[in-house]
């Protein structure tokens, strides 16, 4: 048996009083892509984070490919917080793709690509300029290169965000809900691209509410509701068969919509 | 006032304005240095020092300009300082308009939205490179207009400087005023000037601002 | 350094201390005055109108407020007036607030949100209703926080009517420099008082803002 590409464990965190994740397990495999899906404020985003430890954790692991991420323990068997080198490390191997882009508005979609290669890969100019490149193309935006922006639809500009985690060639790739600051007529060309990677084999975990793209890219749903998962299986269980009432009070009200 | 009048003083205007130039160009470059330099300590968040230049923030935006003029050219000798008017003016404008300026980069740099930096951060960027590649640029953007507000304000503040005898125009058309009896129609003409002066570089100024902050663009075009 | 300079001085400084606050009052209420109606003029249909106002604008935050002062001394001199120094403080200052309170004024009226004019207009509410019961009340809550930095920037402002030999703060500590020969003390303690001035505007400024928000809510 291999080891997961992400283990989580017994994963508490709370914001001042609150506590926002009470104990969370999850296993992803290599290659494996799980949809995470769940109600506001039901802690799906401050999960996400924690993987790549954008947000700290106060109790429980989180293991990259059997690493522990942002705590080291030393001889002392004692955990306490990672050096900066090793965290700017781990993050290399994780890509990570925002709800609103974050793309740096004075570089060209081009250089958005290009400068975690020139910086953090340490590429020659040319090279990185290259493999941002062949990125573009691949998400489909190659005549685009040159373009800022704030000239480019939300569409396109995830796009980039995506060409820019994907040309680091990390071991696994986490989506905040990345299509929920789209027009509607947007989110398609998205999901394509997040369908193509899947296809391509990347580990990815995605927080998302496109229920429909969930269902026939998802090996597993999670369903996180306050802190907890509640639900962890194949999609066609979990969204239409789950044991558990909760889950399928939530997706009753969507069903009764639309249908998958 | 008659033409011969005027040619007569032109020379002394003209070089009044040099000096006027001058003192706001040198006055504008070491506020803006000075200023740069107080954000950028801010950010080291070190309690003691973040104090002490939060203290000189608000005593040099909370106090007139001429008092601090009038402190730095006629209490300077008393500390040993002894400054000519034209440095006297030129360093009380750089210390006056580095308080604006200093808050003018804070905000700047508050104005960077967090999700930038932390795309930076995913990536595993070092945080040099962060801050030069991402998070300078972005707040360097954010503040130009209001660098180029308080700019076009120093301009104004550089008659001020006159009161304490410094050769800029305003002195120079007073002398011009006092030696020709003319004081109504020579103000009026400093009014005016400085009028058409303030309204064309305020135009620039606003031409730049548009430039410099094109990439900011809130209306992504649909492609 | 002989702080005891200061603490002799106090009266004098203190006295002039209310002198500034009261040409400061006095400016900025008039400027408000003729700065709400350089902004009603800007509104106007009437192109005349609003192009005035933007020309007052204009020229009031173009021309340096030490150049202002000095010209409506001098003209007011030329035409024989009889108390042109005070006059020429509190209306150099007036008339240039104005100018920045007239932008204040449109911002905080552009900031009243749209819709609220839109409900009233399809309730039937006249335009005048519409202003005195809506637009104005709230516009004048939402400026009240600016209005307090325009006085604080107006007090600062206030120390060139020294200039035309007002005796407030700035003046009275220059006289003071010259009879003790002292202007680090004297300049100093003018300096100390503006501060607790303006600290005090400002902590009004932070109350003004915060309870601003509240009601918003």
């Amino acid at each position: 048996m291999s080891v997961p590409m992400i283990e989580i464990r017994g994963l508490r965190k709370r914001f001042g009083a609150h506590e926002v994740l009470c104990g969370v397990d999850l296993e992803i495999d290599a290659s494996e892509v799980v949809c995470l899906i769940g109600p506001s404020g039901s802690g799906k985003s401050t999960l996400l984070r924690c993987v790549n430890f954008l947000e700290s954790y106060d109790a429980g692991e989180v293991r990259i490919a059997g690493r522990l991420i942002g705590y080291e323990k030393g001889p002392d068997e004692i955990r306490r917080p990672m050096a900066a080198r090793h965290l700017r490390e781990m993050r290399r191997e994780i890509g990570m793709v925002f709800q609103h882009f974050n793309l740096w508005p004075h570089m060209s979609a081009l250089r958005n690509v290009a400068e975690p290669l020139r910086r953090v890969r340490g590429l020659a100019h040319a090279e990185a300029d290259e493999r941002a490149m062949a990125m573009l193309t691949r998400v489909g935006l190659a005549d685009k290169a040159h373009a800022y922006p704030s000239r480019l639809s939300g569409g396109q500009q995830q796009r980039v965000a995506i060409a820019r985690a994907l040309a680091m060639q990390p071991n696994v790739m986490l989506f905040d809900e990345p299509t929920s600051a789209l027009d509607p007529e947007l989110v398609g060309e998205v999901l394509e691209a997040i369908k193509s990677l899947a296809a391509e084999g990347m580990t990815m975990l995605i927080v998302t509410h496109e229920m429909g793209f969930a269902a026939h890219v998802a090996k597993r749903i999670a369903f996180i509701d306050e802190g907890r998962i509640i639900d962890d299986g194949p999609p066609r269980r979990v969204l239409h068969e789950s044991p558990e009432p909760r889950v399928r009070q939530f997706f009753q009200t969507y069903h009764d919509r639309n249908s998958f | 006032m008659s033409l011969d009048v005027l040619i007569h003083y032109a020379p002394s205007l003209i070089g009044g304005f040099g000096v006027t130039v001058l003192c706001w160009s040198l006055g504008g470059a070491l506020g803006i240095a000075l200023g740069f330099v107080i954000a950028l300590m801010f950010r080291l968040r070190i309690a003691p020092l973040s104090w002490t230049l939060r203290v000189f923030v608000e005593v040099f935006r909370g106090t007139p300009f001429l008092v601090q003029l009038f402190l730095l050219y006629a209490g300077g000798p008393y500390v040993g300082l002894r400054l000519s008017a034209t440095a006297a003016g030129v360093i009380g404008l750089g210390v006056y308009s580095s308080a604006y300026f200093a808050e003018i980069f804070r905000a700047g740099f508050a104005a960077v939205p967090v999700g930038q930096i932390e795309a930076a951060m995913s990536v595993g960027m070092a945080p040099r490179d962060t801050l030069l590649r991402v998070t300078l640029p972005a707040a360097l953007i954010a503040a130009t207009p209001p660098i180029v507000n308080m700019l076009v304000v120093l301009s104004k503040e550089t008659v001020v400087l006159s009161i304490i005898t410094v050769p800029e125009l305003m002195y120079q058309m007073q002398t011009m005023a006092a030696e020709t009896f003319t004081a109504f129609d020579s103000i009026f003409a400093m009014a005016a000037f400085y009028w058409l002066l303030v309204e064309a570089t305020s135009r620039l100024g606003r031409r730049l601002e548009a430039r410099v902050t094109a990439f900011l663009q809130e209306e992504a075009r649909p492609a | 350094m002989h702080p005891e300079v200061i603490l002799h001085s106090f009266g004098y400084l203190a006295q002039a201390a209310g002198v500034t606050l009261a040409i400061s009052l006095a400016g900025i209420l008039l400027g408000f005055v003729i700065g709400a109606g350089v902004c009603v003029a800007g509104t106007s249909r009437r192109i005349w109108a609003a192009r005035l106002a933007g020309v007052y604008v204009s020229v009031f935050r173009g021309v340096p407020l030490l150049v202002l002062l000095l010209f409506i001394y001098y003209f007011l001199a030329e035409f024989g007036l009889d108390v042109p120094a005070l006059v020429a403080a509190i209306g150099g200052l007036a008339l240039s607030s104005a100018a920045y309170q007239t932008e204040i004024l449109r911002g905080a009226l552009n900031a009243v949100p749209k819709g609220q004019a839109e409900a009233a207009v399809a309730l039937g509410f006249t335009r005048v209703e519409i202003w005195r019961r809506i637009l104005l009340p709230q516009a004048l809550r939402i400026s009240i926080p600016p209005l307090i930095n325009e006085f604080i920037l107006l007090l600062k402002a206030s120390s060139l009517v020294s200039v035309v030999g007002i005796a407030e703060l700035t003046r009275v500590s220059m006289n003071i420099a010259t009879m003790t020969y002292r202007p680090l003390e004297a300049y100093v303690g003018a300096a100390l008082f503006y501060l607790a001035i303006n600290l005090v505007l400002a902590g009004f400024g932070g109350l003004a803002e915060r309870r601003l928000a509240e009601g918003a809510r």
